[in-house]
């Protein structure tokens, strides 16, 4: 069976649809702007992909899911199921019910058929999701399924990471030698996965395979050898019956900070994938957290759809013994399928291949 | 056919592996679960480390693993880790955010304030390298459990070890199981027998 992917959507800081977050990339733009003494000592300035003030951040999910470029009925479908993917959903309402309630209030204010689940996997959450989503159309229990990610800033957020000395004061360098940290994010993307290739306004391409395998190793740090990663893409290259040569892309996760970079070169490295055009888009977006994976895929999708790979920002001179081919310039690039990964805290790794129909 | 092999239910003051009850005469989780990993010679020091959903989990998850001990013949990559609430990691979210309010932002409360974090630290201790998943929902769905047990099955996993963990003052409630292929014996994996354990 094949699984199509498409009507990839993205609302961030850097555009409210997915042409215009890419084409917007593609002029070398960025969601990432300074904030003013917005550290938790309020002395420091921070660096962050930022809704401008006054975005309903509440609206956002449902402008999101109405505006896909697919058969409206799909929404509706007692064979559609809704997958979120999230961190901290609602957290600015405060604690209590804050990621739950990402699932309430949508039941809430849609007329769905199937109550939707919602993933909290860490920063891989949106990959799993997509996977996941996947799994289900192939195992035939859905026709359809729609992922959505978000995170949105906030204090509590950004004073963890800051108290985690993860925080960049200038804006991040992904894979570079002087990367010092992350910038944080927020964002909404969605992507729908179907079975059936007329419900896309536009053509889709296809979902090959996807996976998630555990570090088991720490559940801040990044394992030295890769080895969580490294069994992921093995995993999803080998059920995808995907061989190494047909990737033409790698979206890394690269957040920027030493050891999580070290880590994926390690990994590629050991998958002979170092060849590979490869970027980071966390020089766009910042570090969306759960939002980041389908913000990402969304993006990969552009770059496979426009045969256009984009400069992983940020990036200068090579930080790492491993080396990788990391995108300096965007440009043109004839490929046919690209192989997206993240990972994480808890030690999760997850990786997606997608390629044209 | 799919199987659930071994359970245990915590709540606030009891413990139960298979259907055999401990009860504790306080209500504290906190101190029954310490009590647990004294009396079961866990000899973990990580354990000290962990938020109480963690504990929690981690606590159950030893207790499964000493009663089901034929976990152990699996390969590393082969029992895939399902696990999911409704709280999400707010009982740590709580305290760091009085962390920060308190002038002090904590970075090893912070840590805890996923609830995939769980899933790691289970992982950790067992080295298992398999699939992980943590959702949030409503309430104990069972009927989404067994979907997502099926879906993994049906993939590279061999087995499943599922939990449902809420650790709030108000509300402990923790139900972890595992789920095997191809067993001869076990309750069959159904909605109705998922949702009886549950309220057992």
């Amino acid at each position: 069976m094949t699984v199509y992917i498409g009507a990839e959507h993205i609302i961030s800081p850097l555009g409210n649809s997915a042409e215009e977050n890419f084409t917007n990339a593609c002029e070398g733009k960025s969601g990432i702007r300074l904030v003013k003494n917005g550290n938790f000592k309020q002395d420091s300035d921070l660096y962050l992909a930022k809704f401008d003030e006054g975005v309903n951040l509440d609206a956002i999910v449902n402008e999101c899911f109405n505006s896909l470029h697919i058969d409206k009925s799909v929404l509706t479908s007692n064979k559609t199921k809704i997958i979120f993917s999230s961190t901290k959903g609602y957290l600015s309402d405060g604690i209590e019910h804050a990621l739950v309630d990402v699932i309430n209030k949508f039941i809430l204010s849609e007329q769905l058929s199937n109550t939707p689940i919602l993933i909290s996997s860490a920063c891989i959450s949106g990959v799993v999701a997509i996977a996941k989503a996947g799994e289900l159309i192939k195992a035939n229990f859905y026709d359809n399924v729609i992922v959505i990610g978000i995170d949105f800033l906030s204090d509590f957020v950004v004073y963890g990471f800051e108290a985690l000395y993860a925080l960049s004061k200038e804006v991040c360098k992904p894979f570079d030698k002087d990367r010092i940290g992350i910038n944080l994010g927020e964002a909404c993307s969605a992507v729908v996965l179907s079975k059936n290739e007329p419900i896309f306004n536009e053509p889709p391409l296809e979902f090959v395979s996807g996976s998630s395998s555990n570090d088991a190793n720490h559940i801040s740090g990044p394992s030295r050898t890769g080895e969580g990663l490294y069994r992921s893409i093995q995993k999803t290259l080998s059920s995808g019956n995907i061989s190494k040569s047909d990737i033409g892309y790698i979206s890394a996760h690269g957040t920027a900070t030493k050891y999580n970079d070290t880590m994926e070169a390690i990994a590629f490295n050991r998958h002979g994938l170092e060849n590979v055009k490869l970027n980071s888009l966390k020089g766009y977006f910042g570090h969306t957290l759960g939002a980041a994976g389908v913000v990402e895929v969304s993006m990969a999708m552009q770059q496979l759809r426009h045969q256009k790979v984009l400069q992983s920002l940020g990036y200068a001179n090579s930080g790492d013994d491993e080396n990788l081919n990391i995108i300096t310039t965007t440009e043109p690039h004839q490929f046919n399928a690209f192989l997206k990964t993240a990972s994480g805290f808890g030690g999760g790794n997850a990786s997606i291949v997608i390629k044209k129909t | 056919m799919n199987y659930i092999t071994t359970y245990c239910r915590i709540t606030s003051n009891s413990i139960s592996v298979n259907d055999c009850k401990t009860e504790s005469n306080t209500t504290d989780l906190s101190s029954n679960l310490l009590e647990v990993y004294k009396n079961e010679a866990l000899k973990y020091p990580k354990f000290h480390k962990m938020d109480l959903l963690a504990k929690a989990a981690f606590v159950g998850s030893e207790l499964i693993l000493k009663e089901n001990t034929a976990l152990g013949n699996y390969k590393d990559d082969e029992i895939a880790l399902l696990f999911s609430n409704s709280e999400s990691s707010e009982h740590s979210d709580s305290k760091f955010e009085t962390s920060y309010k308190n002038n002090n932002p904590s970075p090893s409360q912070f840590v805890y304030t996923l609830p995939n974090i769980l899933l790691g630290e289970i992982a950790i201790k067992n080295k298992w390298f398999g699939e992980n998943i943590f959702l949030v929902s409503p309430t104990f769905d069972a009927g989404e459990i067994k979907q997502q047990i099926e879906l993994m099955l049906m993939n590279s996993s061999k087995a499943c070890f599922c939990g449902w963990v809420n650790v709030s003052d108000s509300n402990v409630d923790v139900f972890l199981f595992t789920i095997e292929q191809n067993q001869t014996e076990g309750i069959e994996l159904t909605e109705i027998n998922l949702i009886t354990l549950y309220n057992k």
